[in-house]
């Protein structure tokens, strides 16, 4: 199910500012291109004053402060079942820190979506224009860029430190809801653990737990011990009090490690569902010893290459320098977490030595670790548009998680429940079955040429004209191509279908587009 | 003189009055002497844990018809211990007896062999159909009174039973009775003409008379054999590009068959995909699939699978079929709980269970679902819910699920796992504890090897065999008070 219960921090606020409200105080400070003259030499004194004062707090600032950054994104986010729509811009706050390179760290969900990206330094009030450069979803990281080189003027990178220790004491810095100014909470490792990372919802990475308050606005920030960066604040869990998440800096560092060849990769995975072995006739059955050692392959996702170098009952013992504990963890600077932490200290398309015991005896194995993108449509998606094809009004666009999300609870169950078998099960119970790309009927535009169908959308697409849908290019191919006078649309579940004249609708495309301001009736 | 006379005219309004309140005391009603109580006391499962059991009890209403028989809903009568009788609404209770009952309908006969419950009862007699303008009454006892509440006649339609995922007539009325649907008589024109089922809000669902009727006619002329239903989906024909592909002439008529899938009883499904159903029994469909029933007016064609038609009886179909007209006879089949992968019900049957060092195995059942609250459909796990939707087959016709891990040292490693469908125990396919049972007998060198259906959980287990999984079983019940290990049906009921 969708990762509802962690909820990534930045705020949002629907109905609070907009742009230009944001942008008038740089503005009246910085702007001498219009108004009176009076006017404006008043501005230009208030201009400096501010600047002046801004100059001085950055002078009295203690460091890691004034390498603080407050982020205002202006994001829009398309509209899942009516795909060439997008939703109001929504004013976004978080915070960032800058790195070396003249770089800022935030986290990826500070960002995403965003029109346009507003950067301030601390204590300044003027609005610096912000870039993405890169940014990592599955580690909820980003990297930006400020063209305007003033913006880096004596601000000192931040540097990366260790893994914390748990129950040490660590600093947050950001910019929370609740006020204008930096915020600083102080609190102690709690944990650290393998957790699920909410900005995608399907990826689990390393994460420490703080009882430092990281409240929305905090996302992005870094949290210091010893004036290095430990981390980036993160996500909360509902219902769970003083308690916040942090991005650890093996996460950051294997992040910037990837970008370093100038495109972002993403996390290896290695495509194993491991499970624990601590029955002792379990292991006595696979002719393992009865120690701690050894967790099993009980699941092998279809990737080619781990199919073909792990097989179902495979003991892995040792991945990487990490011994497998019988539970299924490595121990890490001292921290029991799950091992497929091990496999992520690779770049995506290296290879991690495995140690392994199968049918009795240890088999070494160097397998390859790629960044998984077969799951991509059950997390949360960003960067790419939804695709989507509209014809005769029936909108046609690929079943995701971001689609789920739209139906309401009015949504008949039978409707639901075959959509979220086809893309959270059937991959793994059926794979020779499972669709690469499921397409669903989201919607229909009501117009004259379907006034007569009784689906109205929300629908699994089985079949168009006989040929089984596969990916959206089949439902174009198969309406396109077509010869018949009639469309014959299947549906799941229970075959229910309906049909289109064919000639009819392609004359009233156009008019459907116009109608309901589509400029393009489909994005491929 | 003067107090003759004041006492002339004191007795003359004493008498005035009196007879004042003689006129005011309420007519006793006609229906007092047909409209029983009943009291069912039943057993109530706990799916998580079937070993235990909970009573609970239920007070409902009947009606008297002849024969000394009443007439209720089946509704909580199943896993009955104790049904007692109660007329006029007080004083003392009549053991009773259920003579008849069928989930499926929704309708229980009960009757009593104590002489002294049938004295001074009149049985009542069903109406017929109900018009728009009748005025009904629903009728019940409440504490000890014959409560009469008006209801407002909604329609006739067509709904799904309150036992059974059958489709089947139901009258709809308004009304602002409270706590009903427990077979409360519903009167118009001191007629019987339905009982209530269900009520939502203040919607109350009926069984309507002529439905009744025409179940106990067939009964009492022994050509009764359970409902019937067309085993097959369909949809109306609003589309006249899907009547255009068709090629159908003439006016837009007819439902079209969408998808059949293979009958439970394995005869040929005489109909097919894409035929468009005319006519069923000289009823003509119009393009929602409705018809004009002499009784109820406009219905769904899946009224006409239980009117007057049983399962095992022919119905009559004409239906267009690559371009022209064909007739077919469509046997109906019997509805079933059972047929269905995860069964709807499990009525007068204990929970099954096999315990075996302390992995508990269940047959997946929706009584099983239920055990996750009125919500079930939403808070079970999706999977286990899911499977409701497949259909059953030869080589799958049901789902055995080890349920949850009693915790031992014997199934340490273990423990958290639940909800998980068994696909194989020892190289056997599982469908059944009975299987399950077989497979347990011929251990893996040594290892009970368990494999879980293909999913995103846990696909296997193994748990040593022999002297210790028996040690284990019997630790395990004894620390977590369980009589026996297991519990199935009878034998007969495993052969059959």
């Amino acid at each position: 199910m969708a990762p509802a219960r962690r909820r990534p921090f930045s705020t949002s606020i629907v109905d609070g500012p907009n742009l230009s409200e944001i942008l008038d105080l740089g503005q009246r400070g910085l702007d001498h291109s219009g108004g009176a003259y009076h006017f404006q030499s008043v501005l230009k004194q208030i201009a400096t004053l501010l600047l002046a004062a801004a100059w001085l707090n950055l002078c009295q600032a203690a460091d890691p402060e004034r390498s603080v950054i407050q982020i205002f994104t202006f994001a829009q986010q398309p509209i899942w079942d009516a795909p060439w729509r997008f939703d109001a811009v929504r004013r976004m706050g978080g915070s960032g820190f800058v790195i070396k390179g003249k770089r800022i760290m935030t986290n990826a969900h500070v960002v995403s979506w965003g029109r346009q990206i507003i950067v301030r330094r601390y204590q300044d009030p003027r609005p610096y224009v912000a870039e993405v450069e890169y940014i990592g979803h599955d580690c909820d990281l980003a990297v930006l860029s400020v063209q305007d080189e003033h913006f880096f003027e004596n601000l000192e990178p931040l540097e990366l430190g260790d893994l914390p220790k748990v129950r040490s004491a660590v600093v947050t810095y950001g910019y929370p809801a609740g006020g204008e100014e930096i915020s600083y909470t102080r609190g102690v490792v709690s944990r650290i653990e393998m957790e699920t990372y909410a900005h995608i919802g399907n990826r689990r990475l390393l994460t420490c737990q703080t009882d430092a308050a990281i409240n929305p606005g905090n996302s992005g920030g870094p949290v210091i011990q010893d004036d290095r960066v430990v981390g980036v604040a993160f996500q909360g869990m509902a219902g769970l009090e003083n308690a916040g998440f942090f991005i650890p800096t093996t996460v950051i560092e294997h992040f910037l490690k990837d970008i370093e060849d100038k495109r972002y990769d993403g996390f290896p995975f290695a495509g194993i569902r491991l499970m624990p072995l601590q029955n002792p006739a379990y292991r006595s059955y696979l002719k393992l010893p009865d120690n701690d050692l050894g967790a099993r392959v009980d699941g092998i996702l279809p990737i080619p290459s781990t199919e073909k170098m792990l097989h179902f009952d495979d003991v892995l013992m040792r991945i990487g320098e990490f011994p497998v504990a019988s539970d299924g963890t490595i121990l890490y600077h001292g921290n029991r977490v799950s091992s497929a932490l091990a496999f992520q200290w690779a770049q995506a398309n290296e290879c991690v030595p495995v140690q392994v015991w199968r049918e009795g005896h240890q088999v070494d194995v160097s397998l390859p670790v790629v960044a998984y993108q077969g799951d991509r449509a059950a997390g949360y998606q960003y960067d790419s548009l939804p695709r989507y094809l509209v014809y005769g009004g029936l909108v046609f666009t690929p079943l995701s998680l971001d689609y789920l999300r739209t139906l309401g609870r009015n949504t008949p169950e039978i409707s639901i429940g075959e959509s979220y078998y086809e893309l959270y099960y059937k991959k793994f119970e059926d794979p020779t079955n499972a669709r690469p790309e499921p397409i669903v009927l989201a919607s229909v535009l009501a117009d004259s040429v379907n006034a007569n169908l009784r689906v109205r959308g929300r629908t699994l697409v089985d079949r168009i004209n006989g040929t089984r849908v596969n990916q959206l290019e089949d439902v174009v191919k198969a309406l396109e191509n077509s010869t018949n006078d009639f469309d014959l649309l299947e549906f799941l579940p229970r075959d229910s279908f309906e049909t289109l004249d064919h000639a009819e609708v392609t004359k009233a495309n156009s008019r459907i587009l116009k109608t309901y301001g589509i400029s393009k009736d489909r994005r491929l | 003189m003067k107090s003759l006379l004041l006492l002339v005219t004191i007795l003359f309004i004493s008498a005035l009055c009196g007879q004042g309140q003689e006129s005011k005391r309420a007519q006793p009603s006609p229906w007092e002497k047909s409209v029983v109580s009943l009291e069912v006391s039943r057993r109530q499962y706990d799916y998580y844990q079937p070993w235990t059991r909970k009573t609970s009890r239920v007070q409902k209403t009947g009606i008297l018809l002849d024969g000394r028989q009443i007439l209720t809903t089946a509704d909580e009568l199943f896993d009955r211990t104790l049904v007692r009788l109660q007329k006029n609404g007080r004083g003392r209770w009549y053991s009773g007896e259920v003579t008849w009952i069928d989930y499926y309908a929704n309708l229980a006969l009960v009757t009593t062999s104590e002489e002294g419950f049938w004295n001074g009862l009149k049985p009542a007699t069903f109406g017929g159909s109900v018009s728009e303008e009748a005025s009904l009454q629903i009728l019940r006892w409440r504490e000890g009174n014959l409560e009469n509440r008006r209801a407002e006649f909604t329609q006739y339609t067509v709904r799904e039973g309150q036992l059974a995922a059958l489709n089947v007539p139901v009258i709809e009325a308004d009304s602002d009775i409270q706590n009903a649907g427990w077979g409360e008589i519903v009167t118009a024109n001191s007629h019987v003409v339905a009982i209530l089922s269900s009520q939502e809000g203040r919607m109350c669902t009926s069984i309507p008379g002529p439905f009744i009727q025409s179940i106990l006619d067939a009964r009492q002329k022994d050509r009764y054999h359970g409902l019937g239903y067309f085993h097959f989906y369909w949809q109306g024909a609003q589309n006249p590009a899907s009547l255009a592909r068709l090629k159908l002439t003439g006016d837009p008529r007819g439902a079209i068959v969408s998808s059949v899938p293979p009958r439970p009883d394995g005869l040929d499904p005489v109909i097919r995909t894409q035929d468009i159903i005319l006519n069923i029994d000289g009823h003509d469909l119009d393009i929602q699939g409705d018809y004009v029933d002499p009784e109820y007016g406009n219905m769904m064609l899946e009224a006409l699978a239980t009117r007057n038609k049983w399962a095992g009886d022919d119905v009559k179909m004409t239906i267009w079929r690559d371009g022209a007209l064909t007739n077919i006879v469509y046997k109906l089949p019997k509805f079933d709980y059972s047929v269905s992968l995860v069964p709807a019900a499990t009525f007068d049957h204990e929970p099954e269970y096999l315990i075996l060092g302390g992995l508990v195995f269940q047959p997946l059942t929706d009584s099983y679902l239920q055990s996750w609250g009125s919500d079930w459909r939403r808070r079970a796990p999706f999977r286990l819910v899911y499977y409701r939707t497949e259909q059953p087959t030869k080589e799958e016709p049901a789902l055995v699920l080890m349920s949850q891990v009693l915790p031992d040292p014997y199934n340490i490693g273990y423990q958290e796992q639940k909800c998980l469908v068994v696909d194989k125990i020892n190289g056997r396919h599982i469908s059944r504890l009975t299987d399950l049972r077989e497979a347990l007998d011929n251990p893996k060198n040594g290892y009970h090897v368990i494999e879980f259906a293909q999913s995103d959980s846990l696909r296997s287990i193994v748990l040593a065999a022999g002297d210790s999984e028996k040690e284990a079983t019997t630790r395990i019940l004894k620390r977590y008070g369980i009589d026996e290990s297991y519990h199935f049906e009878s034998k007969e009921k495993q052969e059959k």
